[in-house]
């Protein structure tokens, strides 16, 4: 069995006790097959020493249990990693961040308390999943829209506190950021409730999220600081109608221009989520094309030009999602072509899907593409599952490395060449290209990314841990750093947010060590170390 | 032989199709867990095997239509060989793209119960 830093056998076969009289015996899990079910199941360190294994888990039932166990932690200085569905697969799982840390599991704390769709809001415990929230709005016909990630086995806690993200509307694709009022049991055990459920007996804490003073919310997302037990989720009212269009611009060159007008339609909030991508750049998902067309290096813009028109296909397209009533978004599409038309030779227009919302129940299986009506599945991993293309050898799970850039073509060719560069480098195939295109998750931000697999294999795992860093490294060096990452590389992202001889970690370690001064809380979770473990830091 | 397994496999259809609404109540209890944490994956669903990125496609269901290429069904309600050890280590240890699944999610008397749903027809 795996023990607590610095504990005892007999200190940690106490504590466990002491759980066991806060939850009962079924709620205590501390055999090895029992905690073996913590472990991460795409973890990039799996079957290495380094990987991070907890040492119990304990699964509370409601706010008090999870107040007993936080005094009980304090008291012996075990160090607690709460989880909520414990689905962030690629970011780590179930696992915490310092191996021997007991998970505090808190997928039996599942009530939806409320949907309101008078106001637009539901309120929630840490193991409500997606599909459970979807299935409860759906069973009582409410009319609700979720913005959700693509797996649908995690929660809202869980996905909004890890700066998760979705694919509807601007605001509430942000799921962090449409979050609307915490409830918290602090390091000490202390219940705080924020924004106005800081009012006691206030009916508008899923309305008004600042209350007065100081708003703490942010300092419990990505961090430490204290266990959410319930939050407020903004829901956008059910729209009328979903449409989409697709404009295409001709030239390579175009591309700064057309993000120009994107980003004035969805920062006008026009919009829903624009998807680019390139019709010309099309075939180089196909590695033997892509290092045809870099076997000299990144080309120049002749001769991108070049193979765009040798491809006879627009260099670059966008696909607007349209929500609201069928006058409106009809409207707004035909705005959206004007513009273009008005800014680009050669701009074409091309009106695809249109469907009345909500979609009847019997058309949703064949839907092809759920997330951006709200509708959750797991869908998505049969991308990276055993797939024709890796039939041979498919991964055992997968870790995502996003760059963070500036919404500007530079940034985006910038990112998707310095990632091509870190590929090469290291003797992998190029996963980006001149023709990459961004990912408009956030809406004032742009992400490109590369999926780097992982294995139950040390040695494969090792390549692509040295691939990942490299990848953190390059971008890092044109001044960009990354949004999300799997828990054996939180140190390392981390290390790039160094402005000012890091003082911004410095200033989150101050807080940590007043707010939680045994360290308690999910040590080293995204570089937070608490002072008496930061010779952990990787 | 392939024709022999899919002669097989349609016979087992209908007998699962006849033998769906006689299911145990401990079966019956398996099923409700499967629809709910594995039937997302390992569904049935027109068109659920492997139709290009970006296509709908169930994920276990098209990895197994991809890895058996129709020597044994995509879909694990048709199966008829799965023993009870193998559901029970896979579902906790996962395998490949499906991960871990823990206690709390579906606890060992779920498990049991998923078992003798998928195993009803051996």
């Amino acid at each position: 069995m795996a023990l607590p830093p610095n504990i005892s056998e007999t200190e940690f076969a106490s504590a466990l006790n002491e759980f066991v009289g806060a939850v009962g015996p079924d709620w205590v899990f501390s055999s090895d097959a029992d905690v073996a079910l913590y472990r991460d199941s795409y973890s990039p360190l799996w079957g290495e020493e380094e990987e991070r294994i907890a040492s119990a888990a304990v699964a509370p039932a409601n706010v008090e249990e999870v107040q007993q166990i936080v005094r009980i932690a304090n008291r012996y200085r075990i160090p607690l990693y709460p989880i909520s569905t414990g689905r962030n697969l690629t970011y780590g799982g179930a696992a915490p961040n310092l191996s021997g840390s007991v998970v505090l599991d808190l997928k039996r704390m599942n009530r939806i308390i409320e949907v309101n769709d008078k106001r637009n809001y539901a309120l929630v415990e840490p193991g409500v999943s997606y599909f459970d929230l979807y299935n409860y709005i759906t069973e009582r016909g409410l009319k609700v829209m979720l913005d959700i990630p693509d797996p649908g086995w995690g929660s809202p806690i869980g996905n909004s506190l890890d700066h998760g993200v979705g694919y509807t509307v601007g605001p509430y694709r942000d799921h962090f950021g449409s979050h609307i009022g915490l409830e918290i049991v602090s390091a000490e055990g202390e219940l705080i409730r924020t924004g106005a459920g800081a009012v006691p007996g206030s009916d508008a804490w899923q309305d008004f999220h600042y209350g007065v003073g100081p708003s703490i919310d942010g300092l419990f997302a990505q961090s430490n600081f204290g266990i959410v037990t319930k939050m407020g989720v903004k829901l956008m009212p059910m729209p009328e109608t979903f449409m989409t269009g697709t404009v295409t611009v001709p030239r390579y060159q175009d591309l700064q221009a057309m993000i120009e007008e994107v980003n004035y339609l969805e920062d006008s909030l026009l919009v829903g989520m624009p998807w680019y991508g390139s019709p010309a750049g099309r075939g180089l998902f196909d590695p033997a094309t892509n290092a045809d067309l870099m076997q000299n290096g990144w080309p120049s813009v002749e001769q991108l030009e070049e193979f765009v028109s040798a491809q006879n296909k627009p260099a670059w397209s966008v696909t607007f999602q349209f929500y609201g009533p069928e006058e409106v978004v009809r409207a707004t599409w035909t705005a959206v072509q004007r513009r273009f038309r008005d800014k680009f030779s050669g701009a074409a227009f091309e009106e695809e899907d249109f469907y009345n919302l909500p979609i009847p129940d019997e058309d949703i299986p064949a839907l092809p593409d759920k997330v951006r009506l709200g509708i959750p599945s797991l869908e998505i991993f049969h991308i990276v599952n055993r797939n024709p293309m890796n039939d041979n050898d498919p991964p055992d799970g997968h870790a995502d490395m996003f760059a963070m850039a500036p919404r500007t073509a530079e940034g985006v060719h910038t990112a998707a060449r310095v990632i091509a560069e870190a590929f090469q480098e290291l003797d992998f195939p190029a996963a980006t290209h001149p023709f990459s295109t961004p990912v408009t998750y956030y809406s004032r931000a742009f992400i490109v990314g590369v999926v780097v697999p992982t294995w139950r294999d040390p040695a494969k795992n090792a390549a692509m841990r040295a691939l990942y860093e490299r990848c953190l490294d390059k971008i890092a060096e044109q001044g960009m750093g990354t949004y999300r990452t799997n828990l054996a590389f939180q140190d390392h992202a981390v290390s790039k947010y160094s402005f000012n001889d890091n003082a911004l970690l410095k200033f989150q370690e101050k807080l940590k060590d007043g707010i939680d001064p045994n360290g308690i809380i999910s040590p080293g979770r995204y570089g937070i170390w608490p002072a008496n473990m930061r010779n952990n830091r990787g | 032989m392939r024709k022999l397994t899919i002669l097989c496999f349609l016979l087992v259809s209908l007998l699962g199709t006849a033998q769906a609404q006689e299911l145990s109540p401990t079966e019956a209890s398996g099923k409700v867990v499967f629809d709910k944490w594995c039937e997302p994956c390992h569904g049935r669903i027109a068109g659920g095997v492997f139709g290009g990125f970006g296509a709908h496609a169930l994920p276990g269901t098209s990895a197994l239509g991809v890895k058996y290429k129709g020597d044994l069904p995509a879909v694990l309600e048709d199966r008829v060989d799965l023993q009870p050890i193998y559901i029970r280590t896979i579902v906790r240890n996962g395998l490949y793209g499906m991960p871990i699944t823990r206690k709390t999610e579906v606890s060992d008397a779920d498990l049991d119960n998923i078992i003798a749903y998928l195993t009803r027809n051996q």
